[in-house]
């Protein structure tokens, strides 16, 4: 059973797709007249099942080596594509991740979205949505996981374009889908080239081709860039970043996954690329830029957001900063923790806004207050998921940073400064947000806020727990998979020693600062000139998006007009011009007025036919005198 | 487009309804397609709300303080039959009916809002909790560390209750009203109204009481003492937060803070059944759907015949019913202006008119932005 | 056998148009043969070698002898995919045919002729019969634009009658010319294929016989009859002329083009390289612009078909047989397309970017074609899992090597289909419904059929592409080996 179980491993991202598939009648409407809810269970029962099957296997395969599966997709021509798994406790990690707070999050929508109608679709696109990121985790080829991340990004176009009739989903789906899109089109690039340099596009192929290979430094710096495109804009990663924020226009359950589990999904990928995209100095170092930019400006931006989920997002962008950086500096088993912590604890801060949003039908979070007596599990939520994310209480992230800075790895100072403002700043958000949704006095919109139903709460009190429990993840990670081996820890540098210490009191300090600043109440800003200066730059994202609009934006639609202008003005004349159809087809439209076109088509039919016969009988150059009479 | 009507001032439509409403018409025009509408749909509208009225009522009577109510929606008939009907979702969306109690509790108004606010209240809900949770001392526990978790949550039942028992009400007087109506005895919209409003004055001093039983103890959460009433303390309330207020459809209005499309002042919340667009109904994020859906089940045959006649038949019918369903909507709203009146409408004296007039203007001035006018003429043409 | 794929549809043709019958039954007439041309095709597949490089089932009959044009039919692995295409689209157009067309005659007749022309040129192994069917199918195109078209159909079909003219004149002079250089009494393929001529005459050859491919293709600057004939052709004319007639152009390129004049071809190929991505990206680029939805597909066609001038400029093994693949996804998406968008403008009456909204709206909209329309938008746009993205990924594996710039700019481009199509869909399905619409009537599931058959197709193409490639990778390499 268990062997059997364990062959048809690859099995697992279907099930997920099969309910997404079993759902049709409902979301099409075939079954109008009982309701979609049988859609969200058997959906709900199908990701049991793959979580089910994803342990037993994590559980056999826990001690065992990597393996890898080939299956042989396409062989034409000479190119042999293959799409090939990996069944290896990392990936299985990464799958149960997957499969697990999919459950949870399917189960919290069902209370979540339980008066929405459109009940099946939204478990159609979960569906998917999970089956993508099951075979992401899965995937053990470059051509498989672009597949993946493909669908990926068209199931956040149309789980972000669920509420389709509301006009900003509208904006943010468009938004989401083409944002990605830049980053998968460069990274198909980078695939149709490494295709052709490289002998195959399995991870482990990719890595044996680059160190037997001595590529031209300009083709592996472009490469690089090519390939760490792709991740950029599927983990919001400036300046692909804004899609993220948009998204959060999109159902909440959704939101929780994206934020964990997607952004993470574009990470993975990138990590299993670490060996190419670190090949070139250029691209690495733009890894370690992109990430250090995004970590600082979405820091800044996350604590100017008054809307309780951009608040979270932005501060998604920033932590999946960090991650870049660590990916860019070869550490690649700190990036695989940093994800992970940072994955679960965001889970559970989504789905305790999403709490929060429901009860009190509002995302402004300047109109929240004192909800922490009336909604225990909500704001437990809140408070565990914060302290897994800031390295100040003894959970997940502190441990991360702890095992970064401890001396098995080669860091610096600016990475260290780096963390810390990182860790500053996450620390001011959370706390931030702790104070204005949960103390202080209720507002007319958390006046009334009773606890959410048991299907909301049963998610956020396990997803809690699991995060408590994963603390130990960080301590007893093997260190296993980076390709420069951790330092000896013979001699504790300084920096090793004033590390811990050090983000405590960043940590510290951002809770200090948040605990103190004074926070807006019910859409007041405030009167200085200079504040409300930053406060709108910084909650209008550094106007990136202006920036967007008149530049890409301006010169995509600008350039598309010209062309059209030219298409219609000058080719079109130009063409009929030269080939003489000016002089004819002028003369066939004032026919055509006329209503004549009975004895037109008579005559071009009869033209037709000569032309025919005259070429049937060699007669060449009675054509060629036809034309050149009428030249 | 070039628009043909002449589009007129407000003041003067006001006045125009004010005049309409004084000498006895209702707010919707008087036409039979109307009548046939309205009636038809109150009378699947009746059936659904006997059926949440009854499930509100069986939740906060039993359910109360469960942290798993698993089987709330059951009426305390659980058996395979029933078990297997429920994951087929073949049943009444009672989700519906919990919508529009928390946004009921959440507008708040009226004296029950008042009520749960008081010590006596919370003496007799901490009175509950403590015997319901006796076994229990991690709840306990709980309670003292979240002091108003437990509170908050019989708040809630309250609503429940108190919903359950307006909408007792009201689904007798739809059922009647559409009994009557077989019988001959409605033959126009102002008629209708005057039956409604007949029922709600009937009714409204009512009162509104909530009482739990455990085991053999019972718990007067609201004494018939407190003076709650059926029309001023539940009907009101109802009205202003169903009818005029709601809650923003995540289908149709975004959320996002930034945005500011929702405003911060609840009383200028416009998201209610009387202003919502019909069309969007069926789509994604609007819980009314869940409504309608429920209804279609209900409709007599004459109003099927009358969806059927349409350019898609029974393919749109959840639009046709909340267009209907607005429609009938009007007449309650004329009932319940007309019932709250200062004064009778067609009183003859002036300082009594005025004093109407005033109150009149009150209301069509949020009436009118609603999709009164559209429905309006919309039988026009 | 080969022979009554061609004659079935003009005796169907023959039969709706000189027996006078009701409307009801000329569709039925033109349904069976439109049928029984697909059971001989798929009768034809199970017997079809796909390893063997060369014709099958080959019928060769001399016809007019003094002017050396034989009746030499044969299928081989390049044409076959496109002869299962046509009949399987001219079903399909059959079906999608509204009930009450006018004249039901004379357009079933056309139809049934213009199916039965493009599977003649398909099969033709002469030069001079495969010019002869390539005429042959624009004059009943000519009449099914002109007749049943819209608003300004006739100028319309008189621009897409004289640039096609002008495209048979240009091929027909390089193939006279051939022959003529040749010293060659006869014009069969497999014997002019044989000479290899000096690279000035081939040049000098090539160079109309491109123009004349080019403008039926069509590529940038010979393309714009293109969108004014879809804008006003009917949506199964559409079908077929986007699915069908296209491909005779770059059918033409593979077949005669790179077939018979390969050095030429070679020597030429970095500017046709430089000429398919300006063409890709031109296309695209006049899409974005666009406010009538079936111009936004027609656009985009033409940036898709840019796509196979681009991997038959590279003639790599792996780009040749990229190229026929291309046709035949391009024939599947951009068939599916125009079927959806014409279902919106038969139930809405517009196809305004600008007008519609919301048609999502599953009481009041389309949301089943707004469904299949997403797909299509992205099966068009390379989403993989779908025909689209395998074919357009081999396109550019196979022509990257060689061409490496023009592959990465036709890359943009599609990056671009995202941005048009996009756009078009976000408008025209997502919001409220547009106010002051008239009712839409509802879509039956029948109507549907066609698209689900498609989108099936589509998918299953996407999932197993090597049922599509492995029929003409063969024959596709063997262009390159010369004779």
């Amino acid at each position: 059973m268990t062997d059997f179980l364990l062959e048809n491993f690859w099995v697992i991202p279907l099930y997920s797709l099969i309910g997404a598939v079993i759902t049709l009648p409902w979301s099409l409407g075939i079954i109008r007249q009982t309701g979609p809810r049988p859609a969200a269970y058997i959906n709900i029962l199908m990701t049991v099942v793959g979580f089910v099957h994803g342990s037993i296997i994590f559980n056999l395969i826990w001690t065992r080596p990597a393996e890898q599966f080939v299956y042989h997709w396409l062989q034409v021509a000479d190119l042999d594509l293959t799409l090939s798994f990996e069944l290896s406790p990392v990936s299985f990690g990464a799958l149960e991740l997957v499969t697990g707070i999919s459950l949870l999050v399917q189960l919290y929508a069902l209370g979540y979205m339980e008066k929405d109608w459109s009940l099946a679709r939204f478990f159609a696109l979960m569906g998917f949505f999970e089956a993508t990121l099951a075979g992401l985790a899965l995937s053990d080829s470059l051509l498989l996981s672009y597949c993946l991340l493909e669908a990926l990004t068209l199931s956040t176009y149309l789980l972000v374009g669920f509420w389709y009739a509301q006009p900003l989903v509208v904006t943010a789906a468009r938004d989401a889908f083409l944002t990605k899109r830049v980053g998968d089109i460069a990274l198909l690039m980078a695939i149709v080239a490494l295709s052709s340099y490289g002998e195959g596009l399995n991870f482990s192929e990719l890595e044996t081709w680059v160190t037997g290979h001595q590529l031209d430094p300009t083709v592996a710096a472009l490469l690089g860039l090519a390939l760490i495109a792709g991740p950029i804009s599927s983990c919001a990663q400036f300046p692909l970043n804004l899609w993220l924020d948009e998204a959060m226009e999109g159902p909440n359950p959704a939101g929780i996954m994206r934020n964990s589990i997607v952004v993470s999904a574009g990470a993975y990928v990138l990590i299993k690329l670490e060996p190419v995209t670190t090949l070139s100095p250029i691209s690495a170092d733009a890894l370690i830029i992109v990430g250090v930019i995004t970590a600082i400006g979405t820091s800044l931006m996350a604590i100017a957001q008054i809307d309780i989920k951009r608040a979270l997002s932005h501060s998604t962008s920033a932590y999946l900063g960090l991650v870049f950086i660590a990916v860019g500096l070869r550490q690649v088993d700190i990036a695989f923790l940093l994800l992970f912590c940072h994955a679960i604890a965001k889970a559970l801060l989504f789905m305790s806004a999403g709490s929060v949003i429901l009860v009190t039908n509002n995302q402004n979070i300047s109109e929240m207050g004192g909800l922490w007596s009336r909604m225990p599990a909500t704001a437990m939520s809140f408070v565990v998921g914060a302290a897994g994310l800031i390295g100040v209480a003894p959970l997940g992230m502190f441990w991360t940073y702890q095992r970064w800075f401890s001396g098995s790895w080669d860091v610096d100072w600016w990475l260290l400064l780096l963390v810390m403002f990182v860790n500053t700043f996450s620390a001011i958000n959370l706390t931030r947000l702790f104070r204005v949704i949960f103390l202080g006095e209720p507002q007319v919109k958390t006046r009334r806020a009773p606890e959410s139903p048991w299907l909301m709460a049963v998610p956020m009190v396990s997803l809690m727990v699991v995060t408590l429990i994963t603390t130990l993840a960080p301590i007893q990670w093997p260190l296993w998979l980076s390709p420069n081996i951790p330092l000896p820890l013979d001699q504790s540098e300084l920096i090793n020693q004033y590390a811990t210490p050090l983000l405590i009191v960043s940590g510290a300090l951002g809770c200090a600062i948040a605990s103190t600043m004074s926070v807006r109440k019910a859409w007041a800003r405030s009167s200085n000139f200079t504040v409300r200066f930053f406060q709108d730059l910084l909650a209008y994202d550094f106007y990136i998006e202006k920036l967007y609009e008149v530049t890409v934006i301006a010169a995509v639609s600008s350039l598309s007009k010209f062309t059209s202008w030219i298409d219609r003005y000058v080719v079109d004349g130009a063409v009929n011009l030269v080939s003489l159809a000016t002089i004819f087809s002028s003369s066939a439209l004032k026919y055509n007025v006329s209503g004549q076109s009975q004895f037109y088509l008579a005559t071009i039919l009869i033209g037709v036919g000569l032309l025919l016969w005259s070429m049937l009988n060699g007669q060449w150059s009675v054509v060629t005198n036809y034309w050149s009479s009428i030249m | 487009m070039v628009s043909t009507s002449v589009k007129r001032s407000k003041p003067f439509i006001v006045d125009e309804y004010i005049a309409r409403l004084e000498s006895g018409s209702a707010l919707l025009d008087d036409s039979p397609q109307n009548l046939v509408e309205v009636v038809g749909i109150l009378k699947s509208y009746g059936v659904v709300l006997d059926a949440y009225s009854v499930n509100l009522c069986y939740i906060a009577n039993t359910q109360h303080l469960k942290l798993f109510p698993f089987f709330k929606y059951f009426n305390g008939e659980v058996n395979p039959k029933k078990i297997a009907q429920f994951i087929w979702h073949d049943r009444i969306n009672y989700e519906y009916a919990e919508y529009c109690m928390k946004a009921m509790f959440w507008h708040g108004g009226g004296g029950v809002d008042a009520y749960v606010d008081t010590p006596e209240f919370s003496a007799a809900t901490d009175k509950l909790i403590r015997a319901y949770f006796k076994y229990n001392p991690l709840m306990l526990l709980l309670h003292k560390a979240f002091p108003d978790f437990l509170p908050e949550q019989m708040r809630q039942m309250t609503y429940y209750s108190a919903l359950g028992q307006f909408w007792r009400v009201m689904s007798d007087i739809f059922i009647n009203l559409s009994d009557s109506y077989d019988r001959g005895e409605i033959k126009s919209i102002p008629d209708v109204v005057q039956f409604i409003l007949d029922g709600l004055v009937a009714d409204a001093a009512r009162p509104i009481t909530y009482k739990v039983k455990l085991g053999n103890k019972e718990y007067d959460i609201i004494p018939k003492s407190v003076g709650i009433t059926f029309l001023m303390d539940t009907g009101v309330p109802y009205v202003e937060a169903i009818f005029f207020r709601g809650t923003p459809f995540r289908g149709t209005v975004s959320y996002n803070a930034q945005a500011y499309e929702i405003p911060y002042d609840l009383g200028m919340f416009n998201y209610g059944a009387l202003y919502a667009d019909p069309l969007p109904i069926g789509g994604a994020g609007i819980p009314p759907t869940l409504l309608m859906q429920d209804m279609r089940h209900f409709l007599p045959d004459y109003l099927i015949q009358l969806y059927r006649q349409n350019v898609r038949g029974e393919g749109d019918i959840r639009i046709q019913i909340c267009e209907s369903f607005q429609k009938s909507m009007f007449c309650v709203t004329t009932a319940a202006v007309k019932g709250l009146a200062p004064h009778p409408l067609d009183t003859q004296d002036e300082s009594q008119q005025l004093a109407n007039r005033k109150y009149l203007k009150g209301w069509l001035n949020r009436i009118l932005e609603s999709q009164l006018l559209k429905v309006n003429s919309e039988t026009e043409t | 056998m080969l022979s009554a794929l061609i004659l079935i549809p003009f005796l169907g043709a023959a039969i709706i148009g000189l027996l006078p019958l009701e409307g009801k039954h000329t569709r039925n007439i033109a349904l069976v043969s439109a049928i029984s041309v697909i059971a001989i095709n798929i009768f034809l597949s199970f017997q079809f070698d796909f390893q063997h490089s060369g014709l099958n089932f080959a019928e060769d009959v001399p016809w007019i002898e003094w002017i050396g044009l034989n009746y030499h039919l044969g299928i081989d692995g390049l044409s076959f995919p496109l002869v299962l295409l046509n009949s399987l689209l001219t079903l399909i157009a059959i079906i999608s045919t509204s009930s009450t067309i006018q004249r039901p005659r004379l357009y079933f007749a056309m139809l049934l002729l213009l199916s039965g022309g493009a599977a003649g040129a398909f099969l033709a192994q002469d030069l001079l019969l495969f010019f002869l069917f390539y005429e042959l199918e624009i004059v009943p195109l000519y009449f099914l634009i002109a007749i049943w078209g819209g608003a300004r159909r006739g100028y319309a079909a008189m621009k897409f009658l004289l640039y096609t003219a002008l495209s048979g004149i240009l091929v027909l002079a390089s193939f006279l010319g051939l022959v003529w250089l040749t010293g060659e009494s006869t014009f069969d393929y497999q014997t002019l294929r044989e000479y290899t001529l000096p690279l000035g005459s081939q040049l000098l050859l090539l160079a109309p016989l491109l123009i004349g491919i080019f403008i039926k293709i069509p590529i940038f600057p010979f393309h714009t009859w293109l969108p004014d004939a879809h804008v006003e052709a009917s949506t199964p004319i559409s079908v077929l002329l986007a699915g069908v007639l296209l491909k005779l152009g770059t059918y033409a390129l593979l077949r005669f083009g790179v077939g018979l004049f390969l050095e030429g071809w070679v020597y030429l190929a970095p500017w046709l390289a430089i000429l398919a991505s300006i063409s890709a990206l031109y296309g695209a680029s006049c899409a974005i612009a666009q406010t009538d939805m079936k111009k936004v597909v027609a656009y985009s066609s033409i940036a898709h078909m840019a796509y196979i001038l681009l991997a038959a400029t590279a003639t790599t093994r792996l780009s040749m047989t990229a190229a026929v693949f291309q046709m035949v996804s391009h024939g599947l998406i951009s068939a599916f397309l125009f079927l959806l968008v014409g279902m919106v403008y038969q139930k809405t009456g517009s196809r305004d970017v600008n007008y519609l909204r919301g048609l999502l709206n599953p009481e009041r909209g389309l949301p089943v074609t707004g469904g299949f329309m997403i797909l299509g938008v992205m099966a068009s746009s390379g989403l993989p899992g779908m025909v689209g993205f395998i074919s357009e990924f081999l396109v550019f594996r196979g022509s990257f090597p060689i061409f490496p710039i023009p592959t990465l700019l036709c890359l943009v481009g599609t990056g671009l289909t995202a941005v048009y199509f996009l756009l078009v869909i976000n408008k025209v399905f997502f919001g409220r419904l547009t106010v002051g619409l008239p009712k839409i009537p509802p879509v039956q599931w029948k109507e549907h059929a066609p698209a689900f058959v498609l989108l099936m197709l589509i998918v299953a193409f996407g999932i197993k592409p090597d049922w599509v490639i492995h029929w003409s990778e063969v024959q596709a390499i063997a262009l390159l080996t010369g004779s």
